[in-house]
């Protein structure tokens, strides 16, 4: 029984990519089969996260929208080393036309949605993290709402606070099982818990992680996956704990 | 020209004293202003912008001694040099003078080495009198600076001036002024974070947008289908909500 998680911020530059990537990996590393579908059409990027070299997205989201092949066929296995469980991802395409032609044409929406069910089927996939594009257009609505979970990550500024409002609002009308907040790239004076409180109580959903920003971490995470590079940084402790917020782990 | 540079007061009743003494100044090169007696000297004096002063005893008015006094009692000419000029049959003048606070004296009839000497010499005491000053000024400004820093209120660029210094004091304001914009930034920035942990959100600006998404076609169907999409083939049961 596949568990579907979507990750979205209202805004880009959340680092929601990272966190889909981040939570991916210590799913993977409990044994659980996961797969990722980059939902972010118009500016995907967490295929380079996972080591998959943009020259070879021959096979990607775009090309199932457009009738080309199964989305199966679009998956690839991008397992790290080590990992006791299995990663695949479903990037969209990088190639400029063919974000220029999702632009232009537009793709039938509802495809999605069957893709990514089948997809759940055909891998067997115990969880199933959608990196979804930013604002509320509607794939995204439709990712919201055929997720079990939902992680909504934002930044600590005004820019951000109005967006997820919205998102939670509209998350709540969809009645998704689980909603929780990720306060992302939270400079490092900030008191962690203090944010959290005051998160909380503003959107009356709970906070799952709040992770530091820091000039350090900035380096530890060019590198790749965060939690894979650096298992024992408290930041990765972190991330297990947005993931167990996201599979019901925790309430 | 012997490259001397100032303003000078001549203060003395004696015209021809005035003029004999204005033309050997502008020899060297200097700027000169006369006054015919001790009450417009002290005017001009007090008026403030001269270097030095060269200053008659016996004058109608007020006399030289008066001149010096009020001189040396107000702040602002307290330091300026003055040489008296004098007869060589006044020694006492020129003592009582020189104990009101008097740097110098030129008798009369002046020699022109002598007076050279004599105005280099006070020129030179001016301006190391106003150096000092300047001086005392700029600690002033660090002094002040830190004050400022103490209040919250530095701003950068306030010790720009003293900053400019190429000794000590320079390098101090520049040390300084450095380390206060380093605090006043790192104060911004906390103050910014508060700020940014402040969530305000407009309610009525929210709703509207919620409302533009839920209120369409396509949102309505998805509300009703949200239940089955997530119950599907190989999902999880929608119950959970």
């Amino acid at each position: 029984m596949t568990s579907i998680v979507s990750v979205h911020s209202f805004r880009g530059g959340t680092g929601k990519s990272n966190t889909t990537a981040n939570v991916a990996a210590v799913l993977a590393g409990r044994g659980l089969r996961v797969g990722v579908v980059d939902l972010d059409i118009l500016s995907p990027g967490i295929h380079v996260l996972f080591g998959v070299d943009q020259d070879g997205l021959d096979h990607h989201l775009d090309g199932y929208l457009w009738g080309r092949y199964p989305l199966r066929a679009a998956a690839r296995e991008v397992t790290p080393p080590g990992v006791a469980g299995r990663i695949w991802l479903v990037p969209s395409s990088v190639a400029p036309h063919d974000i220029a032609r999702i632009m232009a044409e537009g793709y039938d929406v509802g495809l999605l949605g069957e893709g990514v069910r089948s997809l759940a089927v055909e891998l067997e996939l115990d969880v199933l993290l959608l990196d979804t594009h930013p604002g509320l257009n509607e794939e995204t609505l439709l990712s919201i709402a055929m997720s079990d979970a939902l992680a909504i990550v934002l930044r600590p500024d005004h820019q951000d606070y109005e967006g997820t409002h919205v998102t939670v609002q509209v998350a709540r009308r969809l009645a998704v099982p689980r909603t929780v907040l990720v306060v992302n790239k939270t400079p490092e004076s900030f008191d962690a818990d203090a944010v959290a409180q005051r998160v909380t109580e503003a959107y009356d959903t709970p906070v799952a992680a709040v992770v530091p920003h820091s000039e350090e971490l900035m380096v530890l995470s060019s590198g790749g996956i965060f939690v894979l590079r650096h298992p024992d940084h408290p930041v990765a402790a972190l991330y297990a704990q947005l993931a167990d917020h996201l599979v019901g782990v925790r309430a | 020209m012997s490259g001397l540079r100032g303003r000078v007061l001549v203060v003395d009743d004696d015209p021809v004293n005035r003029l004999l003494l204005r033309r050997a100044l502008e020899q060297e090169g200097l700027d000169v202003e006369v006054a015919g007696d001790g009450g417009r000297g002290w005017e001009r004096v007090a008026g403030g912008g001269f270097d030095l002063v060269l200053l008659d005893i016996v004058m109608p008015v007020l006399d030289g001694y008066e001149v010096l006094a009020r001189m040396r009692g107000h702040e602002a000419t307290a330091t300026l040099p003055v040489i008296v000029i004098s007869g060589s049959d006044d020694r006492d003048g020129v003592v009582r003078c020189i104990e009101l606070g008097a740097d110098d004296f030129l008798p009369k009839p002046f020699d022109p080495a002598v007076l050279r000497a004599r105005l280099r010499s006070g020129l030179a005491r001016k301006r190391l009198a106003d150096l000092e000053r300047e001086y005392r000024e700029q600690v002033g400004h660090v002094v002040a600076a830190a004050a400022d820093v103490e209040r919250g209120e530095f701003r950068s660029g306030s010790l720009d001036t003293v900053a400019g210094r190429d000794d000590a004091l320079g390098l101090l304001a520049r040390v300084f002024g450095r380390m206060a914009h380093e605090v006043a930034q790192r104060e911004q920035r906390l103050r910014a974070q508060v700020g940014a942990l402040r969530i305000e959100i407009d309610e009525a600006r929210t709703a509207r947008t919620v409302a533009a998404i839920t209120g369409t076609d396509y949102f309505a169907d998805l509300q009703r289908r949200a239940a089955d999409l997530r119950s599907g083939p190989g999902r999880q049961n929608g119950d959970q909500q």
